[in-house]
């Protein structure tokens, strides 16, 4: 357990590290102002891909001095980093301008230099990390919590070993030995519990999860993976070694969170869905490990409703329209309960962000949707066009993004986006 | 009577591209036509039934290959299946399995698969990522565009018995030898994974075709085929990206 008030060791740079850094910082921010008034976004990516070129050890220097919470996981880490920073300022109270975090959930190498850059004063660094940065979080960052919370499918086409990258995680946490960070995982993954394995300290939270299909083989052994019921629930074993669910010390349950104390306490969390209460107890448990009380917390969490714009409203062409993110199958276990308007509104496409490789779709259960009308748009509108006339699904096509909102025909309607049209959706709406 | 079955193998190991895609597209090009048809999932563990009229392999990763090969042996029925002239249809590393041997791991270790085809795949000299076009040769001679994606770290050589499925326009297909699949009285196997059939409805109607033995009626979807000229459009515009 840390204490919230103590101080990160400040950072040792060479005078001539302190020179290069500013020149560059300043120099970035210079092209962040151009970018944004050119009306292209807001700039914080031209400034960390120019920084990081000026010096290209910007991402160690910068985490220098710095008492770091590192948040990574297939899915929910932008929100569970906003969750995870709402409560750590509410526990830092009038010092919360120690905290600096990225926001905006640029999670490579250059957006969290560029995150970093803007508040070279904040000694506490939440920092929402992509899976591919884990390792060097690890290595360079010392992080002193590192949050894992889920591991899975997720554009293939550039990650087509998800294992490779936990077998990563275990090295980076082997080697950091008992300097490590403490990681806050989710025990029902068993691709995290196998990559949080060599870890000196873990602290387990059982979650809500609904996606269970990539993990259905032991990572230790390649056994096939058994489900125990017990309590209600299943339990993970392995029969092949010694891999199995770990105890865990908090506990989801329907819209509540057990504690390690045994009170159960329920997270008035203004972001829907209940796979944003597991988000929740990742958040709560990380933030009680750096020294804030449950109930600091939670207040803290309370604050959060719109992270980097999911869950947003915004209105198109007097639509008014809830923006929701979906990245990969399981993300879209989580989104499509949440869509109950009708028509309701998807949005396909299928360049780098989004992985370029569509079949995913057929790893989704659209079915549900049958009954109610589909507006597909997006690039990519006519592979789901196909997926949803096998499912059954009444639908339409509308190229346009803003038009297949703006036609709708109702006041309101639900929208789930691939990463780029959810982007180009918050960029026409104003919201980033 | 009873319905056509229609085997999904295994799709917590061999599904992670969207594999169960083919079954709910045979499934449906059934259902379209009046022709009553179940799709039956067996998980390790379950006895594969020995009655399907076709039976679908995906896609895994190397440790779930090797258990897919390890329960299907044990079980035994697919050869019996085989044997009475069932259809096989086998994507991406299940393309792998269904062959003689394959290899996994960082040391290539060989193992055998299930030999319903002749084939062999060893690690190739590049990892295979893209949009793949190829041209497919159908029983009546004329030809038909497949397109997909696929996304395999093997190539694939043919034996005597069998025979290549179709002929790379672009991609990387079986070996960057010019050929894609491979086909072996009723056993097909091809790379492009997961839901191949939705976008190549000739293919699925051969599947279909081979497996009830008789002719079936054409299923207009203007949207696949508007769907089918962008990708082959893009495919060929991008060459491979
Ligand atoms: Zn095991």
């Amino acid at each position: 357990m840390s204490e919230l008030s103590a101080l990160a060791t400040p950072a040792a740079l060479t005078v001539t590290d302190r020179i290069r850094l500013s020149v560059a910082i300043a120099v970035g921010n210079a092209a962040a102002v151009t970018s944004r008034l050119a009306g292209k976004g807001s700039g914080a990516s031209v400034r960390g891909q120019i920084l990081t070129r000026l010096v290209p050890d910007a991402f160690p220097l910068l985490l220098q001095g710095r008492r770091v919470l590192s948040v990574s996981g297939t899915n929910g880490k932008t929100t569970t980093t906003h969750l995870l920073a709402a409560a750590i300022r509410a526990g830092l109270g009038v010092d919360a301008t120690r905290l600096v975090t990225n926001a905006d959930g640029a999670n490579l190498h250059y957006g969290i230099a560029s995150a970093l850059s803007q508040a070279r004063k904040a000694d506490i660094a939440v920092l929402e990390t992509d899976e591919r940065v884990v390792s060097d979080m690890i290595a360079h960052a010392r992080p002193e919590i590192l949050v894992l919370l889920n591991f899975s499918r997720d554009q293939l086409d550039r990650h087509h070993e998800i294992k490779a990258l936990g077998r990563a995680w275990r090295q980076a946490l082997e080697s950091a030995g008992p300097a490590g960070p403490t990681i806050i995982a989710n025990a029902c993954d068993p691709l995290v519990t196998w990559s949080a394995g060599t870890a000196a300290r873990v602290v387990w939270v059982e979650t809500d999860t609904v996606w269970h299909a990539d993990g259905a083989l032991c990572p230790a052994c390649g056994e096939i993976l058994q489900r125990i019921p017990a309590d209600g629930r299943d339990r993970w074993d392995c029969p092949g070694c010694e891999l199995s669910q770990p105890e865990a010390t908090y506990q989801v349950a329907g819209a509540a969170i057990t504690v390690p104390d045994g009170r159960r306490v329920t997270p008035n969390l203004r972001v829907p869905g209940s796979f944003n209460i597991s988000n929740a107890a990742c958040a709560l448990a990380a933030a009680v490990e750096f020294g804030v009380d449950v109930d600091t917390a939670l207040a803290g969490m309370h604050t959060v409703t719109a992270p980097a714009g999911r869950f947003a409203t915004a209105s198109f062409g007097g639509v008014a329209a809830r923006l929701l993110l979906a990245k990969n199958p399981a993300g879209w276990a989580e989104a499509l309960p949440l869509a109950q308007s009708d028509p309701v509104v998807l949005a396909i496409d299928s360049v780098a962000a989004d992985g370029k490789d569509v079949s995913w779709l057929w790893d989704v259960d659209y079915e549900q949707l049958a009954g109610r009308t589909v507006i597909c748009t997006g690039p990519r509108a006519h592979d789901l066009a196909v997926r949803l006339r096998y499912a059954g699904v009444d639908h339409r096509i509308e190229h346009d993004l803003v038009s297949a909102i703006s036609s709708a025909g109702v006041d309101h309607v639900d929208t789930i986006a691939t990463y780029t049209p959810f982007q180009a959706l918050l960029k026409t709406a104003g919201l980033r | 009577m009873t319905p056509i079955k229609i085997v999904l193998l295994y799709q917590s190991l061999l599904g992670i591209y969207g594999d169960r895609g083919n079954a709910m597209v045979l499934r449906k090009r059934l259902q379209w036509r009046d022709i009553d048809a179940e799709i039956v999932e067996i998980e390790p563990g379950d006895a594969v039934p020995a009655d399907g009229a076709v039976y679908l392999f995906g896609g895994g990763e190397d440790a779930a290959q090797i258990s897919a090969v390890k329960g299907l042996k044990a079980d035994g029925h697919i050869f019996e299946a085989v044997e009475a002239g069932a259809v096989v249809f086998a994507v991406c590393a299940g393309f792998q399995i269904v062959g003689n041997t394959f290899t996994v791991g960082e040391h290539d270790e060989v193992i055998e698969g299930l030999g319903l085809i002749d084939v062999d795949t060893r690690r190739g000299t590049e990892r295979a990522v893209g949009e793949i076009l190829s041209h497919w040769i159908k029983p009546d001679g004329t030809e038909s565009l497949i397109t997909g994606f696929e996304n395999h770290g093997g190539f694939t050589t043919l034996g005597s018995a069998a025979t290549p499925l179709a002929r790379v326009e672009i991609g990387i297909g079986n070996a960057n030898d010019g050929t894609e699949g491979a086909v072996q009285g009723k056993v097909i196997g091809s790379y492009p994974h997961g839901p191949s059939l939705a976008r190549n409805p000739e293919l699925a109607d051969h599947l279909l075709t081979l497996a009830l033995d008789r002719e079936l009626d054409p299923l207009p979807m203007p949207e696949l085929d508007e769907l089918r000229r962008q990708r082959i459009a893009a495919i060929r515009k991008a060459g491979r990206s």
